[in-house]
């Protein structure tokens, strides 16, 4: 079977997570495919509508989670519109997984600090549940700015955690942008870890072992100049800094060539030795972030 | 390299015994611009050409390419594969397919290019370098591999390099055509290089090129051609490794579709566009520059990027010059 042939892909499920973002749970059609699906956290599929065309969306379940896996999908262009219309039961194809994802087992032993901006919460909550459900890590930050109460993506579970969090090693912290009688309710209740203001507010108050610590980050473009100026502040090192990447992926595969990065020194595919590098990486090969 | 010698008046009959291998593609003159066509004739080819307008990349790397077929809600491989002779290719051609194959048979190969790399044939040609070419600096002036067959003029025939098993086979089936290499026909192949090598006019400098080109990221020279450069992606198109490729469907009735790619250029403001509108290249500034530092960029396994065939120069209609415009970053800086 050719590298570029999908597999038939079930809707087993449908979930409205706001006005722009559906949250899509997947089975394989084919028992088989779906027993040798394995993927990490950080790697993305490749969905096919077919006779519309292809894109590229990253995994935000959980490999430890197995039977299924989600994908939650912003409508905002011609496939993603299309891909809203659809219904249980309905048949897509995929591809994949890709990407190197992020290092889970590098990472056993050490606090998690997550920094999620906007939808750049998708793949982080494969990591957020990978790290809950195998219980090898030590403390989970989740550092989490939206823009408003409306726009805050899996709403029950970020609830969910900032009520019992604790318990489980996991402080969830939410900034907003945009005032609401929402979120108000929600900064009221869980004061301070929810507040008005950006992501970086969060840090305020938070220490963590740097020595012991990796910090993982997706967000829109440019977050990521300022989350990183704050962990480095802090002494972390350039090599314990994650970032997932976005680039127009073709292929997926390092063929098309729409996601090179880098210069002449070191030119890099964001779909093959990414979506995930380091901020070292970031260092190194210039037009990464 | 086994070495064999091709007298001038059996080149026909050996020409005309690679038909049972494939289709032979081979150099033709169109107006003023020369073409790799289907032919059948010796007299239809010109050996004597200095570049083709489209590089050889196009026979692996279509222009426009059917991947898959939708029938009945299952795609299915377009299938078909034509075995091909490409005839009569430069050195830096095949340089510039090397660099394609470290790309497309990488694992996970690319299934299409690879049946097609398997169905080939590839026989080169020496050549004289014209006011374009600077491949002797990149060192891709000469083929140690990626060929069948490489014949190298003589005054009264050709010096037969055999490359591989199949250009072995193609050699043993027409053993009478063929003569050993004597020692005046290794003295003309010698004269014939030293004379080739003196005939450049172009080089470029590649001391230090990736991390010069690299500390050069700000330098004003990208802003000046910024000005010039027409962002028509003609430089992309003529390029032996540019092989950047979009994905569209396409109906081709009310229940069929098609899967294609076609070829793409970094110059295309689409290029570096994500969902929801950002551009990670949004001025011609970022994606001119995005094409030097792709071109230069320099793999151990591979070399550089470019062969130095001077397509980009001589089809360019805005006449910018690649050794220039490097030459010009490099003096900027220093």
């Amino acid at each position: 079977m050719s590298t570029f042939q999908t597999h038939d892909a079930r809707i087993l499920e449908v979930k409205e997570l706001t006005s722009r973002e559906k949250l899509f749970t997947l089975r394989f059609v084919d028992p088989e495919i779906n027993r040798n699906f394995k993927y990490k956290p950080g790697q993305f599929v490749i969905v096919d509508i077919r006779g519309f065309g292809e894109f590229p969306i990253s995994l935000c379940s959980t490999p430890t989670r197995e039977g299924y896996f989600q994908l939650c999908i912003r409508r905002v262009g011609r496939m993603t519109k299309y891909v809203h219309e659809l219904k249980e039961g309905d048949i897509v194809g995929i591809r994949g997984p890709y990407g190197n994802g992020f290092p889970m087992e590098t990472m056993e032993g050490s606090n998690l600090v997550l920094v999620a901006g906007g939808l750049g919460m998708a793949p982080l909550r494969s990591v957020l549940w990978y790290a809950l459900d195998s219980g090898k890590y030590q403390h989970i930050y989740l550092f989490y700015g939206t823009k408003s109460y409306e726009d805050i993506l899996f709403r029950d579970e970020i609830t969910h955690l900032l009520k019992h969090g604790e318990a489980m090693n996991c402080t969830v912290k939410l900034a907003y942008e945009v005032e609401s009688p929402s979120c108000i309710y929600l900064e009221k209740g869980f004061a301070p870890k929810v507040c008005k203001g950006v992501v970086t507010d969060l840090f305020r108050g938070e220490e963590f072992d740097v020595t012991n610590t990796y910090a993982l980050i997706c967000g829109p473009p440019v977050m990521y100049k300022f989350v990183i100026r704050e962990l480095l502040d802090r002494k972390l090192s350039p090599g314990r800094i994650y970032m997932t990447l976005e680039r127009r992926m073709r292929c997926g595969v390092g063929k098309c060539g729409h996601c090179i990065v880098g210069t002449s020194t070191s030119i890099k595919y964001v779909c093959k030795d990414g979506p995930v590098f380091t901020y070292w990486d970031a260092l190194s090969t210039r037009g990464l972030i | 390299m086994r070495y064999v010698k091709l007298p001038e008046e059996n080149f026909e009959e050996f020409f005309n015994s690679l038909k049972k291998w494939g289709n032979v593609y081979a150099p033709t003159k169109q107006g003023n611009i020369y073409s790799f066509k289907k032919v059948e004739e010796l007299s239809e080819v010109s050996l004597d050409y200095n570049r083709t307008m489209l590089p050889p990349k196009k026979f692996f790397v279509r222009p426009k390419d059917e991947m898959l077929k939708l029938k009945g809600k299952k795609w299915e491989e377009c299938n078909g594969v034509e075995k091909i002779v490409l005839f009569g290719i430069h050195s830096c051609d095949i340089h510039g397919l090397q660099i394609l194959d470290k790309v497309y048979l990488e694992e996970p190969a690319d299934p299409y290019y690879k049946k097609r790399r398997e169905n080939s044939i590839i026989i080169g040609i020496s050549c004289m370098p014209d006011e374009y070419c600077f491949c002797k600096s990149l060192g891709t002036d000469f083929a140690m591999s990626g060929f069948d067959l490489f014949l190298h003029e003589l005054p009264d025939g050709y010096l037969v390099r055999v490359g591989s098993v199949k250009g072995h086979e193609i050699a043993w089936e027409n053993e009478n055509l063929f003569e050993d290499v004597s020692e005046e026909d290794l003295k003309n192949f010698r004269a014939f290089e030293e004379e080739r090598a003196k005939a450049f006019k172009k080089a470029l400098n590649k001391e230090g090129l990736a991390d010069m080109l690299d500390l050069a990221f700000n330098s004003p020279v990208w802003k000046k051609y910024e000005k010039i450069c027409l962002g028509c992606g003609s430089c992309n198109m003529v390029c032996p490794t540019c092989r950047c490729y979009e994905v569209c469907d396409l109906w081709t009735n009310a229940y069929e579709s098609v899967r294609i790619r076609r070829y793409d250029s970094c110059f295309m403001e689409s290029h570096g566009l994500v969902a929801g509108g950002h551009n990670f290249r949004p001025t011609r500034l970022d994606r001119f520059r995005h094409r030097y530092y792709c071109k230069s960029y320099f793999d151990p396994s591979a070399g550089f990027n470019c062969v130095g065939c001077g397509r980009c120069d001589e089809f360019c209609p805005a006449k910018i010059e690649h050794v220039k415009v490097l030459d010009e970053v490099r003096e900027a800086l220093e």
